[in-house]
C-alpha cells in the first residue's frame, strides 16, 4: 500500500531515521575506527526527525491539502539492517550506502511530489535529502580508505 | 499503518465554564457521538436560561476589570496560552478527529489554523492603536481611539470545533472584551478542553466562559441585553434569518458566516498534475464538510480536454481511503452523524432524479477497517450537472462535486456569479490573464488562483458575500479587531 497522507509520510520518515540511527550506534559498538563519525550520523538522524517533525507540525496550514500531497511506494525506500557475524568493516560500509542511497530517495521522492502542494515541507525534505548526500560521500570515502589498507 | 491512540475515555460529563469554575448544567443532557465508531464518547449539557444569565453576569462584572488591564497584560495571557496549546498540540487535534471524525493531517491543520489565530492577537498593543492629527484647527488636536465594547457571545459551526471559536475569542479578549462561547452540543470536547488551557492559562474568571447547548441557548444569548454583540458562523438560513435579523432586532453587532457553493474553474492551459490533488482536497477533504469546499466544477474547453481532465478526476477520486482519522493512511472520515448522511443521501437522489450523471457513486462507503457503515460516505461525482439543479446550487457540505461545462471563462464567471452564495470561488490556471480576469469579476469573498480551498490566514479578513455572510466587518485580523472595539473620536482644545 501506498503512503498518501503528509501524517503517514512523517511518520515514515521518523521509522527510517530511527532504525537508520540504531544501525549506526550498533555498527559504532563493533568497528572501533569507524566509531566516532558512526555515532556522529546517528546524532544527525535524531537532529532530522526533530527538524522534521517541527516543518510539519508548524507549517501545517500547508497540510490542509496533506491528505492528497503523496504516493510514495514504501518498499522502494525500507532496507535491511542485520550484518552477518563476519561482515567486515568494508561489508558495513557498503551496507551503510546502499541505506543511504534508499534514503535520499525517499527524501527526494517525498520533496518533489509534494511541492506542488505544500512550501517548508518539501524545503525541509530537500535539506535532509542533500544532508544524506553527503554522508554517502563520507561513507564511500571511508570505504575508499578502507579498501587502500 | 499506525492506528493513532484515542485521547477520551470512559464518557465525559461536559461541565460549563463559568467565572473560571467547571459548573455542571441542570439542563437535559445528550450524547456526543464519535461517528466513525457510532459510539457515545460524552455527554453534554442543553444549559438553561438561568446558566446563561450567570455566565453573562460574570462576564460584564469582569469586563469592568479587564478592560482596565493594560493590552501588555492582556496579550501575555495570549502569549501563555499558545505555548500551551502548543505544549498539547497532539492531544488537541486527537481530541477533533475523535469527536468530529476528521482525519488526523486535518485536525493537526485546524489545530495549526486556531493557534496562529492566537498569535495574530497578540499583537493587539500595536493593533489597536488609533491615530492622530494635530492642528485641525489652531489649538486643536484630533484623536481616534479603540475601545473594547463589553460582552460577547461566539456560536461556532459544528464542523471546526476547535479552531472556529479561535477566528474570534482572542481578537475579543485581547482587546479587552470578555466572551461567552457556546459550542456546537455536536462537538464539544475540543472547546472543554480548551478552556482548561485558558484557565491554566491565567485569565482572570468571568473573561471566557463556555456554556454549552443548542439552539435554545444560542436564541438565550441573542435575546440577553448583556450581550453586546455575537459572532456566528453556520448554515445561511440560520445566519440569514435568525442570526443577522435578531441582531437588528436587538442592537447588537453581528458577524454571521454563513453557507456556500463554491464553483472551481478548469482552464484548459492548466498544470493537471498540480490541479488535481488539490481539488480531491478541496471537494473530499473535511468530507465536504467545509464553508470553502469545492462544490461545482465547471471545466473549460473542448471534448478532448475535458474528458481527459474528468477522466482523471474521477480516477483519483475513486482511490480515496475512507475510514476512521486515527489511521494515518486515511484521506477522508465519515461525515458528523447519521442525519447530515440521510441529507447527503436525499441530494444524490435528487442529482439522479434531476437527469444528472453519476459518475461515481459513493453512496455505499468502501470502509477502510472494521467500522460500522453509519456515518461514511465515498465520494461522489456528477456529470452533466446545470447551476439550477438542486445539486448546482444548494449547499450539499458533503463529498459532492457536480461537474459542468462551460464554453470559455466568461460564462464560467457568469455560472458562477448566478450562485446566490459568494464564499471561495477558485480558478485553475497557468495564465495569468485569465486569473486577472476572473479575480475582477468574481462575485466572491474569497478567491482562489490555483488553490483549492481559500482559507485566509488570520492576518487576513475570512471574507465572503452574497449569502455566504451577514454584517459588514469580517472574522480575523484587523477587522475583527474594528468589530470587538468602539472607534471613539476625541477634538480637544486647551485654554
Amino acid at each position: 500500500m501506498g503512503l498518501n497522507t503528509a501524517s503517514e509520510v512523517i511518520s515514515f520518515a521518523k521509522k527510517l531515521e530511527e532504525e537508520n540511527a540504531k544501525l549506526y550506534e550498533d555498527l559504532a559498538q563493533r568497528y572501533m575506527k569507524g566509531r566516532e563519525i558512526l555515532l556522529s550520523f546517528a546524532k544527525e538522524n535524531r537532529k532530522n526527525i526533530v527538524q522534521i517533525e517541527r516543518t510539519y507540525y508548524e507549517v501545517i496550514t500547508d497540510a490542509i491539502e496533506g491528505c492528497f500531497a503523496f504516493n510514495l511506494n514504501p518498499d522502494e525506500y525500507t532496507f535491511g539492517t542485520e550484518l552477518t557475524e563476519k561482515a567486515s568493516y568494508s561489508d558495513a560500509l557498503c551496507k551503510a550506502i546502499g541505506m543511504e542511497e534508499k534514503i535520499v530517495k525517499f527524501y527526494s521522492d517525498a520533496a518533489e511530489q509534494s511541492k506542488s502542494l505544500m512550501a517548508d515541507v518539501p524545503r525541509a525534505f530537500t535539506i535532509i535529502a542533500k544532508k544524506r548526500g553527503e554522508r554517502k560521500s563520507k561513507l564511500e570515502e571511508l570505504l575508499r580508505k578502507e579498501s587502500q589498507m | 499503518m499506525a492506528i493513532l491512540e484515542e485521547p477520551i475515555r470512559g464518557v465525559p460529563l461536559v461541565k460549563n465554564f463559568i467565572g473560571g469554575e467547571w459548573v455542571e448544567s441542570k439542563g437535559e443532557l445528550v450524547d456526543v457521538v464519535n461517528p466513525a465508531k457510532y459510539e457515545t464518547i460524552a455527554r453534554v449539557p442543553i444549559s438553561t436560561r438561568e446558566e446563561i444569565d450567570a455566565a453573562v453576569e460574570v462576564a460584564k462584572e469582569a469586563f469592568s476589570d479587564w478592560r482596565r488591564t493594560t493590552p501588555l497584560a492582556r496579550v501575555r495571557c495570549l502569549f501563555r496560552l499558545k505555548e500551551l496549546l502548543e505544549e498539547h498540540f497532539e492531544e488537541l487535534s486527537r481530541i477533533q478527529t475523535q469527536e468530529h471524525g476528521k482525519t488526523i493531517d486535518e485536525s493537526r491543520g485546524e489545530t495549526r489554523r486556531g493557534i496562529e489565530q492566537v498569535e495574530v492577537a497578540t499583537g493587539i498593543p500595536s493593533l489597536m492603536m488609533g491615530y492622530n492629527l494635530e492642528d485641525i484647527a489652531t489649538g486643536i488636536d484630533e484623536y481616534l481611539i479603540r475601545q473594547p465594547v463589553g460582552v460577547f457571545g461566539i456560536i461556532p459551526a459544528f464542523n471546526f470545533p476547535f479552531m472556529i471559536p479561535l477566528w474570534f475569542a482572542p481578537y475579543a479578549m485581547a482587546t479587552g472584551n470578555c466572551v461567552v462561547i457556546k459550542p456546537s452540543p455536536e462537538v464539544p470536547l475540543s472547546q472543554m478542553r480548551l478552556a482548561e488551557l485558558v484557565d491554566e492559562a491565567g485569565f482572570p474568571p468571568g473573561v471566557w466562559n463556555v456554556v454549552n447547548g443548542g439552539g435554545t441557548v444560542g436564541s438565550a444569548m441573542l435575546e440577553h441585553p448583556g450581550i453586546k454583540g455575537i459572532a456566528f458562523v453556520g448554515s445561511t438560513p440560520i445566519a440569514r434569518d435568525v442570526i443577522y435579523k435578531k441582531c437588528g432586532e436587538t442592537g447588537k453587532r453581528v458577524i454571521a458566516q454563513a453557507g456556500a457553493k463554491n464553483f472551481l474553474v478548469i482552464m484548459p492551459d492548466c498544470n493537471v498534475g498540480g490541479t488535481i490533488p488539490a481539488l480531491m482536497t478541496s471537494f473530499f477533504g473535511n468530507t465536504g464538510q467545509r464553508c470553502l469546499s469545492g462544490a461545482n466544477l465547471v471545466i473549460v474547453g473542448g471534448d478532448k480536454f475535458y474528458n481527459e481532465f474528468l477522466d482523471a478526476v474521477v480516477d483519483t477520486a475513486s482511490r480515496i481511503r475512507v475510514g476512521y482519522g486515527f489511521d494515518e493512511s486515511i484521506q477522508i472520515g465519515p461525515v458528523r452523524d447519521k442525519g447530515k448522511k440521510e441529507r447527503i443521501l436525499g441530494y444524490i437522489e435528487s442529482g439522479i432524479k434531476e437527469g444528472a450523471k453519476l459518475r461515481l457513486d459513493g453512496r455505499k462507503a468502501n470502509i477502510i477497517g472494521d467500522y460500522p457503515d453509519a456515518c461514511f460516505l465515498n465520494p461522489t461525482i456528477f456529470e452533466n450537472v446545470s447551476p439550477d439543479m438542486k445539486i448546482g446550487s444548494e449547499e450539499i457540505f458533503g463529498p459532492v462535486m457536480s461537474v459542468m461545462r462551460a464554453k470559455d471563462l466568461d460564462e464560467a464567471i457568469e455560472m458562477a456569479n448566478s450562485s446566490n452564495f459568494g464564499n471561495g470561488h477558485a480558478i485553475f490556471t497557468a495564465s495569468g490573464k485569465n486569473a486577472r480576469e476572473f479575480q475582477y469579476r468574481i462575485q466572491s469573498g474569497n478567491v482562489g488562483i490555483n488553490i483549492g480551498i481559500v482559507a485566509p490566514m488570520a492576518f487576513f479578513p475570512f471574507s465572503g458575500m452574497k449569502d455566504s455572510f451577514f454584517g459588514i466587518l469580517h472574522a480575523q485580523g484587523q477587522e475583527a479587531i474594528r468589530f470587538f472595539t468602539e472607534s471613539k473620536v476625541v477634538i480637544q482644545r486647551w485654554f
